[in-house]
Formats: C-alpha cells, sequence, structure tokens
C-alpha cells in the first residue's frame, strides 16, 4: 500500500496561485473555499531583500490532530495515509478546524451552496454537480484530490503547477520523486514542533 | 408507582400556580425564547454563515457562554459539599435549589454546544452503536458524557430527596450519600474536561497551558457562587422559603477566596507570557494591548479586569462584604467580569492570530446574541420551574395524602 505525500520546491514555485484555482476546478469548492492556498513572505535585510511564496494545502498528517478530537468518527485516515472527511457523518461542530494547527479547515456554510458563485440564488448546471459531495454545514478540507488518485492520476494542483513546484507521490517508495528529494535536499515539514508527522514536506526553505 | 404519578403531577401543578409577578416573568422568558426561537429558525437555514465565526474564528459567542455556564454548573458542589458532607443544617435548606441551578446551567451549556453545531440534526452519529462514538479520543465526546452525567445526578439526587420529603419519610442515607459523593467528583469533572476541551489544541498556544483546568475551576467557583447569592436573595424575597444569611456569608467567602486565586493565575499567565514575550505570546498580547488595527476585545477584558479587582476588593474586606448591598454588588461585578474574562475572554484570542500568523477578528453578529440571549431566558424558565416545584415541597405546602398513615411502609 501506498503513502501518498507532496513535496514543495520553494525555489521552484513562483506565486502564481495555478494550484489554488485547479483545486478549486477539480473540487468545485464554493464562494471563499480554498483547500490550498499561497502565502507569500518576505525575508533578509535591505538591500538583500526576497520574497519566498509557500504553497499551503491539508498535510494528511500521520498523527492528525483533526482526527482525534472528531466526536462523531468523521474524520478518518485512509490505508494509504490520506486523511478523509465523511460528508455523512460530520456534524459540523469545528472541533477539527479549531485543532488544525495549519488552519487548513473550511467550514461549509449552508448559503455557500444556495447562492453559488455569482451569489445569483441559484446554481448553475457545473455547481450542481460539483456540490453533490458536499452537505451544507460541514467541516471539510483537501483530500489529495484522492478520487483522481485511486485512478492513478496526481492531484489537480500537481498537474496545474507551471513550475513543477508541487511533486505528489509515494513516501514509503524510496525511488519515488518525493522520496528523493526529501532524502536528498533535505524535506522540512511544517511546524514539526507540533509532532503531527506531516505527509506534506518543503524542500529548498531558505528564509 | 401512584405516589409517584401524584408526585410528579402535584409538583406540575406547583409549577403551574403562582402570583401575577410570577406569570409576567414567564411570560417575558418566553417571549425571549420565541425571539431567539426565530433568529435560530434562520439560521438553520441559512447556515452558521448568519453568525460572526469563520473558517478562521471557528468558535465564538456560542462557545464562550457554554465554557462559562458549565463553570456555573460546576459550582452547585460548593453547597452540596457543606450540606451533605458537613452537614450543615442552613445550608441543606437551599441546597436543592442550588441543585435546580446546576440542572438549569448544564441544559445551557448543552444547549449552546448544540445550537453551534453546522449539522445539529446528525447528533445521533454520536450516539455509540448506531453511530461512531470517538471516544476516549475526543474531548467533545468525553464532554457528552460528563455533562449529561451532571445533568443526571443533579436530577436523580433532588427527585430522591424530595419524593420522600413528599411521602413524608427521610431518605436513605446509605443511597443519596454515595449519589452525592459522585456528584462531587463529577462537579470537578465536567469543568476539567471541558478546560481539556480548549487545552487539548496544541495549534492554540493561549489555551495550551495547564495552567486553564485550575483557572476554570478558580473562575467557576466565584461566579458561580455570585449567582447563587443573587438567586437566593431573589428566593427569599418573592417567597416565604426560609434562607439564612449564613448561607449567603459562606459563599461570600468562598466567593472571595476563589476570586483571589483567580486573579493570581490572571496574574501569573501575564507575567509568564509579557517577561520575555515569544511568539506564542501573541494572541494574550492581541486580547490585552491588540494587535496593529485589531484591538476589538481590549476594551471588554480591561473592564472585566476591573471588575474582578473591585469585586475582590469588596469580598475580601470583611466590614464591606457583610453589607449587603456591596456584597451584591461585588456579585454582579465578579459575575459579569468572569463571563468576559472566560467568555469571549477565553474563545476568541484563541484563534487570533491564526496559526499562519494572519489576523481576523470576530465580532458576533444580532442573530448569535438574541439566540444566546434566548438560551439564557430558557435556562431562566427551567430554573424557575423547579425551584417553584422545589420551594412548595420543601415548605410543606405539597404531601402526599397517604405520606404517614402507613406505619409498615416506613421501615422500607
Amino acid at each position: 500500500m501506498a503513502r501518498w505525500g507532496m513535496v514543495f520546491d520553494l525555489h521552484r514555485c513562483i506565486g502564481c496561485n495555478a494550484c489554488v484555482i485547479g483545486c478549486k476546478q477539480e473540487n468545485s469548492l464554493p464562494d471563499g473555499v480554498l483547500f490550498t492556498r499561497t502565502l507569500s513572505e518576505e525575508y533578509g535585510v535591505y538591500p538583500t531583500v526576497n520574497r519566498v511564496y509557500i504553497p499551503t494545502l491539508c498535510n494528511h498528517c500521520e498523527d492528525a490532530p483533526c482526527e482525534k478530537v472528531c466526536p462523531s468518527g468523521a474524520t478518518y485516515t485512509r490505508d494509504d495515509g490520506i486523511v478523509m472527511v465523511d460528508s455523512d457523518k460530520c456534524i459540523g461542530c469545528g472541533s477539527c478546524a479549531v485543532a488544525c494547527p495549519y488552519d487548513q479547515r473550511n467550514e461549509l456554510k449552508a448559503d455557500l451552496f444556495k447562492n453559488g458563485l455569482f451569489g445569483e440564488g441559484e446554481l448553475t448546471p457545473f455547481e450542481e454537480q460539483g456540490y453533490i459531495r458536499f452537505t451544507p454545514g460541514m467541516v471539510t478540507k483537501c483530500d489529495f484530490c484522492s478520487g483522481r488518485v485511486d485512478e492513478g492520476l496526481d492531484p489537480a494542483c500537481v498537474v496545474t503547477c507551471p513550475t513543477d513546484a508541487r511533486i505528489f507521490g509515494d513516501l514509503d517508495d524510496p525511488d519515488s520523486k518525493p522520496s528523493k528529494l526529501i532524502r536528498e535536499k533535505g524535506g522540512r515539514a511544517p511546524l514539526p514542533e507540533k509532532n503531527t508527522k506531516p505527509k506534506v514536506y518543503y524542500v529548498n526553505w531558505t528564509t | 408507582m401512584g405516589a409517584l404519578i401524584a408526585f410528579v403531577f402535584d409538583g406540575l401543578r406547583a409549577m403551574c400556580r403562582g402570583p401575577r409577578l410570577y406569570w409576567w416573568w414567564l411570560g417575558l422568558l418566553l417571549f425571549l425564547i420565541a425571539l431567539g426561537a426565530w433568529s435560530y429558525l434562520t439560521q438553520l437555514q441559512e447556515g452558521l454563515v448568519v453568525t460572526g465565526m469563520s473558517d478562521q474564528v471557528s468558535w465564538g459567542l456560542y462557545i464562550a457562554n457554554f465554557a462559562f455556564l458549565v463553570g456555573i454548573a460546576a459550582a452547585a458542589v460548593l453547597l452540596v459539599i457543606p450540606a451533605y458532607i458537613f452537614h450543615r443544617e442552613d445550608v441543606k435548606d437551599v441546597v436543592l435549589v442550588g441543585e435546580g441551578m446546576a440542572v438549569a446551567a448544564v441544559v445551557m451549556a448543552i444547549t449552546f454546544v448544540v445550537i453551534d453545531l453546522g449539522r445539529p440534526e446528525r447528533l445521533w452519529h454520536m450516539i455509540p452503536y448506531l453511530g461512531e462514538f470517538n471516544w476516549p479520543m475526543s474531548l467533545l465526546a468525553w464532554d457528552v458524557i460528563v455533562l449529561s452525567g451532571y445533568l443526571l445526578l443533579n436530577l436523580a439526587i433532588p427527585f430522591y430527596v424530595l419524593f420522600h420529603r413528599y411521602r413524608g419519610r427521610e431518605p436513605h442515607f446509605g443511597l443519596y450519600f454515595t449519589m452525592v459523593v459522585i456528584a462531587m467528583f463529577w462537579a470537578i469533572s465536567i469543568h476539567t474536561v471541558t478546560a481539556f476541551l480548549f487545552s487539548a489544541n496544541a495549534s492554540r498556544p493561549f489555551w495550551h497551558t495547564a495552567l486553564l483546568g485550575p483557572r476554570f475551576i478558580a473562575s467557576a467557583f466565584a461566579s458561580g457562587p455570585a449567582l447563587i447569592i443573587i438567586i437566593l436573595q431573589i428566593v427569599r424575597a418573592v417567597t416565604s422559603y426560609p434562607v439564612k444569611q449564613t448561607v449567603i456569608d459562606l459563599l461570600a467567602l468562598i466567593m472571595a477566596v476563589a476570586l483571589q486565586i483567580n486573579l493570581f493565575f490572571v496574574g501569573v499567565e501575564l507575567f509568564t507570557d509579557f517577561y520575555n514575550e515569544g511568539a506564542h505570546a501573541a494572541s494574550i498580547h492581541y486580547l490585552f494591548l491588540g494587535l496593529g488595527e485589531s484591538h476589538s476585545l481590549r476594551p471588554w477584558i480591561w473592564t472585566a479586569l476591573g471588575m474582578n479587582i473591585i469585586a475582590v476588593i469588596i469580598l475580601s474586606v470583611h466590614p464591606l462584604r457583610k453589607q449587603i448591598r456591596l456584597l451584591n454588588l461585588a456579585c454582579v461585578l465578579a459575575f459579569i467580569g468572569i463571563w468576559i474574562e472566560k467568555g469571549m475572554g477565553l474563545v476568541i484570542p484563541g484563534f487570533v492570530p491564526t496559526p499562519l500568523g494572519e489576523v481576523f477578528e470576530y465580532q458576533p453578529t444580532l442573530i448569535e446574541i438574541t439566540v444566546s440571549i434566548a438560551i439564557w431566558a430558557f435556562g431562566a424558565l427551567v430554573f424557575t420551574l423547579l425551584a417553584k416545584a422545589v420551594i412548595a415541597i420543601e415548605m410543606g405546602h405539597l404531601r402526599h395524602s397517604s405520606g404517614t398513615a402507613v406505619p409498615g411502609e416506613m421501615i422500607s
């Protein structure tokens, strides 16, 4: 069984936000809901100042705090390590949003599904299809495009990235691209002190 | 069995009888509840978007009230211990009123959690076997157990004691004493678990402190007696029920000590966070000083601190505390002060700044405020009805007609 993970090469990310839009299209996310975002940070002192773009998404932690706190068992981990949310079991208490150290949880409020992306009180056929997998009121997040992964495809954000800054693969396979990058370039997990064992790593972190 | 049915009906009948003022009071509460119910209907239709909560600040006024009310519920133990363990007769007179308050507070706390849910109708997913109850891992699952257990205990003990009094018998000591001992530990557990609900979040440094549990208990034992003192005086004013001054003196003393400890804890937190201000102090900085342009909680927390300090001065100086007007002032100040401090002042800064360092402020909407008022009104209604029945039975107005008639029954 694979153990899916992702590596961000920060030297490659140009902050174009194509991944954000690719994700939004693939997952048909309602207004204001983003499963992946790109943060930007400045570092250095004048005159040697630089800007780094830091893409973020759910880290699919091995020790996921969101799974621990979920009172109804809606959050669970698949055998391949993808942390999922069961849209039929979520009671919408928000405990996961509070527990996530990475701010990666999204509350899908009911009115989002009523007004749609255009705020006109009706949904486009595209939205009608896309919103089927969600239920209003639930709290959800990125699932590494588990449907695509099951078909042997890369997640949408990875395919969209024009600079190959997002590298997806099996972390248990020592020859996979992400495993090699982590090994050779010293992959750094986000907020390692939180001890959540993320399956997302950053390389070339120079801030 | 017949006596049980008669007991329940007589209790209900006592709730339906009262002077004009009683009906006006019930009418006011029902009006407030209706307003809140209307607002909640909007929230059910539109979702939590009608509240001020967001992805970044995912708990707000509702959970703030919840944390505060669990403390109020736990504080009933301050009457239970002297009444049942130390056999103080004066406290025994009013202990059932305190337990009625605990019932009302737990009911309010549970309601506040339920209305905070995005999908309340899916609560059945938390019923073991039917759904998946994530116990013992999820702290919310723990909270469900301890709160419903505390509610049952606080219904069972008074019910048992009152039923016996109603039939003119003495309650069986061994039985209710066991329940009381369980209830004592349970009271501490409900508030500890509620504190753990917050402090278990390693990603929120503002809550992630070992002091949170003790602070919750200390503030509960200050705000709870404050409410009980006010309630007992109201009971004394509107009924002929005997409320001895010694009970109020005892509660005022407990409150003084608890509030002193609570303020000490606040000081400890302030010192630890501000002496060497690290990144983890950002939330407390936001609370007390504000972060840049964002400082909506600043006036609230300083008001709360001021109120608590005035209250603690009144309570700590014996001649001041003995004056009933000043004592009442201290109770009101401490009650509101702690409501701010451990309500919004505790919940909101946990989210500001977010773990990613962004600052999103929270402002409750009118809907949240009306719903919250309605739940407080609902709690007041529950308490009023319970207290009405309790007082009627305790005063001896209600007695089972065959209560003492059969001597043979006395032995059982």
